[in-house]
This record gives structure tokens, sequence and C-alpha cells, in this order.
């Protein structure tokens, strides 16, 4: 058993707040990414349970046995860096084995270790390579191999593919993927990447500013995000925001930002009742915004001017006036022409609305 | 329209002026010019040192040329002896150095609080002394000391001088060098001092040999501190080439031969280390 348990864990630098009483609860052989912009606290969090950066307050606990005063030799933990963090001076073999050899672990059982770990990885012919002598994605590879040799309780991970280029770094999210499922364990995976945070996490924690916005799973992210800052965060195109005034209009919420004006029945949307008079913040993703009249009741329409198309084969991605705002539209048809200037209809699902109030974030 | 034409005429220089094969020449010209500025003196060393006593003011106009200096020379004990301390003061000055500008820089790469400011802030005072207000308190301290005109006596103010100017150099090579590699070392079983001896020193090996190769020379040519820190018991090279100018006259021609023979291993470390020297200070 290795599961994680942080309580109230913050971490201050003279007076600045780094990480603000972070809870977490990771089970065993769970897959949990930390995402967030730089600077929100993510590498910081995960410095602190490997033991190389001393927590302030709160406890850290790996496989039951609080580890807030071991040294990173004693937590039985192996950590993947951004930049490999290889040593230059040695061979991949040696590179692979150095943990073992620290840990008076016998000849015989190292190279059998090392042999596997090269295997599983794929870098049997590198072995007596020195680092400087392989690519970044075989120097990453080695990295993995270096943590899966020891096989630890605890993987973690800072950034480690931020360093690849976009093909390399799509391979080797499916790479981490299938070695997941070959060597189930622990994981903490920091990235400020959304797509490798949604690709490759069972849970997501979404932390800003040192604090924790929101945990759950990716769909649970996607589908129902907490606040605007990880609803924006979460989804690429990011979500498009509008803000508006919510006024009481007999059975409907009427919802107005400038000329925009929009009805929403209250018996759907009991939420709203207690935002009535106030500024709301309606988040659309990009993907739910179809062109075209609405379908149906449970549609709202809106006219807008195009600024920008963008093609990318499969869709177009557009860049809409309305008002005085953006908003951006994803999925459309690639065929379609579509000039600046051109005006357009487009409507979106009611379902698909997301209501944030203006300062909705955790602080 | 005019500024845009303006603009190349303005940027154009000297070098730009000249075609690519006359610009080659003018460095290959400048390059050699340097070279023979730094390479005439040693070559004039040279020369004096194979011409006879009375020949050495005449350099130029003599052909009479022998190697009885270097004979002379080399049958004088005070010479071989000097030869000898002042290669195990150089080695001495250099090991213990190394030992000590290696940790100071790691701690000062590495961390941060107190002790390492107030130890940063203590050789920049110290490096801030002018290097010849260092000699006379060293000279009452090594007397008090009983360490007078012994190895010692001289090793340890060498020491202390290295470490003020060494340490700056040392920090920037530990700079240079990925801390996360030593994180990797603490995860993978090693403690902060095993990180620092198996992973941090083996990286700076460049930046280690050239610190080495510096130190060593510069001990080695040292006058001042061999000057005033020793006496008869411990005779050093550079005091014993200048003792050549006594009350009798100067000796120039033993002079320019012991110089020589000091080149000798000098040339030898400079020649071995100039690769780590140029690697270590780019790193």
């Amino acid at each position: 058993m290795a599961d994680i348990v942080l309580s109230n864990v913050h971490k201050v630098y003279g007076h600045v707040v780094a990480v603000k009483d972070i809870n977490l609860d990771i089970k065993d052989r769970e897959f949990v990414v930390l995402v967030g912009p730089s600077g929100c606290g993510k590498s910081t969090t995960l410095r602190m349970i490997a033991g190389l950066e001393e927590i302030s307050g709160g406890t850290i606990a790996i496989g039951g046995r609080v580890v807030n005063h071991l040294q990173p030799k004693d937590r039985d933990i192996a950590m993947v860096f951004q930049n490999y963090a290889l040593y230059q001076h040695m061979s991949v073999r040696d590179n692979l084995a150095f943990g073992l050899r620290n840990r008076r672990v016998p000849p015989a059982e190292i190279a059998a270790a090392v042999s596997r770990a090269a295997r599983i990885l794929s870098i049997e012919a590198l072995l007596d390579r020195r680092p400087y002598q392989l690519s970044g994605g075989q120097q990453q590879r080695v990295a993995l191999g270096r943590c899966i040799v020891r096989n630890p309780k605890v993987f973690l991970f800072d950034e480690p593919l931020s360093n690849l280029d976009a093909q390399l770094r799509a391979q080797m999210r499916l790479e981490l993927k299938e070695l997941r499922l070959r060597v189930p364990t622990t994981s903490i995976f920091v990235t400020h990447d959304q797509t490798e945070a949604m690709t490759l996490g069972d849970r997501i924690v979404v932390m800003k500013d040192g604090f924790v916005q929101q945990v759950g799973t990716p769909l649970e992210l996607y589908r129902r995000p907490a606040n605007r800052f990880v609803a924006s965060f979460i989804g690429s195109p990011s979500m498009n925001f509008l803000t508006v005034n919510v006024t009481a209009d007999g059975d409907h919420f009427s919802l107005a930002c400038r000329e925009l004006r929009f009805r929403l029945p209250t018996g759907r949307f009991p939420d709203l009742g207690s935002r009535v008079g106030r500024s709301v913040c309606v988040g659309v993703r990009p993907q739910h915004i179809r062109l075209g009249a609405p379908a149906n009741e449970k549609h709202i329409a809106f006219k807008g001017t195009v600024m920008v198309t963008e093609q990318l084969g499969d869709e177009q991605l557009l860049a809409v006036r309305l008002g005085d705002s953006e908003i951006r539209i994803a999925g459309v048809d690639p065929d379609l022409t579509l000039p600046t200037g051109s005006q357009i209809e487009a409507a979106v699902a009611t379902d698909n609305l997301h209501f944030f109030d203006e300062l909705g974030e955790t602080h | 329209m005019k500024d845009v034409a303006a603009a190349p005429a303005r940027s154009k220089g000297f070098f730009s002026s000249l075609a690519p094969r006359g610009r080659t020449v003018f460095f290959a010209l400048t390059a050699v010019a340097v070279c023979l500025l730094f390479a005439f003196p040693v070559f004039w060393l040279v020369l004096t040192s194979l011409r006879p006593g009375t020949g050495v003011y005449y350099v130029h106009r003599g052909t009479e040329f022998t190697i009885d200096n270097f004979h002379d020379v080399l049958s004088q004990e005070i010479v071989i002896k000097a030869l000898f301390n002042s290669f195990m003061i150089s080695t001495l000055a250099t090991l213990l150095s190394l030992g000590v500008t290696a940790t100071s820089g790691y701690m000062l790469s590495r961390f941060k609080g107190p002790i390492p400011n107030t130890w940063f802030s203590l050789i920049y005072i110290f490096r801030c002394v002018p290097y010849v207000a260092w000699v006379l308190p060293l000279y009452f301290v090594t007397q008090r000391l009983n360490i007078f005109d012994s190895y010692w006596g001289l090793v340890l103010p060498h020491v202390a001088v290295h470490i003020c100017f060494f340490s700056w150099i040392m920090k920037g090579f530990f700079d240079g060098i990925d801390p996360s590699m030593e994180y990797a070392a603490m995860i993978d079983g090693c403690s902060r001092w095993g990180a620092f001896w198996r992973v941090a020193m083996p990286a700076a090996i460049p930046g280690l040999t050239a610190l080495a190769i510096l130190c060593w020379l510069y001990t080695w040519n040292e006058f001042l501190f061999a000057l005033i820190l020793t006496a008869h018991e411990t005779p050093i090279l550079t005091v014993v080439m200048a003792q050549f100018v006594h009350e009798l006259g100067m000796e120039w021609h033993l002079m320019s031969a012991t110089a020589v023979i000091a080149l000798g291993p000098a040339l030898i470390v400079t020649l071995f280390g100039q690769r780590y020297v140029i690697r270590g200070l780019r790193i």
C-alpha cells in the first residue's frame, strides 16, 4: 500500500505563501496530476512530497507513515525531473544502477533489474552510452528507467515532457500510459499543460496561487468546473466567458449583456435564483457552439461578426465579435468559407452553459 | 526611404568594408602581432640564457652561444633545493586550495542563508584588500606561529589568497551544473554530502582541473609572499632567481637560465591543462 495523504500542508518563503493548506488523499496506484500556471505551487508541493523542500506546516504521509522529517532517500520514492537530471559522468547502465548500488543490492540483482527496466523502455542498445550521446526522448526514457529500476512506492514527475518537442511529447504521453499498465505505482505528475493533465491523470488537481481550485477526474473538471479559473484552464480552446446581469422575468431569468439578451426558464436553472440582480459570468465551451439557427427552445441563439478564421484541416476555429466581446467557436466545417466581417448566426444548448460568480476562485 | 537607405551606410564599419580575403589577412596579421608581443620576451629570455656572461648586453649582435649557464645554475645546491621547494609548495597549496574552494564554492552556489551570506561578504572584503597589504601581517603571524620560513608558512597564506580569489570561480562552475542532478542523487539514496561528492564533484572536474592549473601556476610564479615569508631554510625559485642581482653586479645570464628552467614545469602544466582550462572556464 502506498497511498499519499497531504493534510493542511503549507509552505512559506519569508512572507510569501507558496502553498496554502493543501489537503489531498491519493490512493494506492492512483495517477494524480497537479496542474496550474507557473508559480501556482505545484512543483513546490511535489518537492515537499519528495523531501527536497521542507514543509512549513501540516503533515505528509506515504503508505501510512508520516515522512515530514525523513530524508528524500528514506521516503522510498523516485522522481523524474524536467531536464532529466541524468548523471552526466556515468553510462546509462550506471545511471540505472546508481540507486540500487546505494542501497547495497547484490550485483546480480542489480544487473537483472537494470536489464528488466531497459527491456520495458526499449533502451537495451543504449546501456553503454553516456547521457550526452542520447536524444531528448532517449534521455527521458533513461530517467524513467532510473525510477522503475528501484521499484519504489511512489513515482514523482516534475514536468518531465516539457523539454520535448510536440511530436515526441505526444509519443511519450502514450509511452507513459503504457508504462502505467506495466508498472502500476502511485504517481504524482506535475505539468502546466492541460492536455497532459487530461490524458494522463486518473484525477487532476488544479492549482492557482498556492491554492487548490478543484480536485476531480478529467471529465468532472471538464463538465463541472468549480470556478471560472478551472473552466478557463481545462479545455482547448479555452472556454468563452460573458459577464451578464441577471434579472427575474416571470417564469424566466433574463440575462443581459449590452445588446445581447437571453431568456432561461427558472425551473431548469434554480441556481440562478440567488444571483438575481447581480453580475454573473456565463461560460460556454467553443465546441458547444454550433453555427446556424437554434434547433429547439432548449437552445439560445446569437449573431456575431467573424473576425478571424483558423483552418486546422479537420475543423475551423472562429474568433467572432459579439457586442464588445470576442468569443471562439470550434468544430466549424472546414469547407465553409467565412470571410472576415461576415455575419453569422450561432446557437448553444442551454445545458452547456456554465455560471460562475465573478470572484469564484479559492483565495 | 531616406532613413532606410542611410541605416546600412551608418552600420558599415572598417571590418565590413574589407573584402572577405582582406578580413582574413587582417585577422591573421593581428594574431601574429599579438603572439609576437607575448612570445618576444620569452624568446629574448631564452636567447640571453644561451649567451656567455659577457655577451648578455649584446644579445642582438653576438653569435657566441653556450649552455654553460644552465650547467652553472644546476650545479648550485640552492637552485635545486628551490626547484624542489617551489614544486612542493605549489602542489600542496593547489591540493589544499581545491579542497577548500570546492566546498566553499559549492556552498555559495547552492545554499542561501546567514552563513553563506557572511562567508560571501568575508571573502569579498578580503578580496578588496590590496595583495601587498597582506604581507606584513602575515610575516608577524607566521613568526608567531613558528611556521616562518617553512612549507606551511608559505602554503597557508597562499591557500588563504586562493580561497578569496577562486571561491568565486568555483561558485560559477557549480552554478553551471544543474542542481536537479544532486536532487536525483539524494532521492537515489545519497545524503547531501554524498550527492556533492559523488555527483556534483565529478561533474565539476573540468572546472576543478582548470582551477588546479591556475592555482599551481599562481603559486609557482608568486614572488612577494615567497620573498617576505621565507629565508635561508626554504629557498623558493622566484626569490633565488632575483638573488642573481646582488651587490657585485647583475648575472643576467644565470638569472635567465634559471628562469628558463622554471619555465619548463609551468609549460608542461599549461600544455597539459590548456584543454581543461578552456573547457572549465566555459562551463
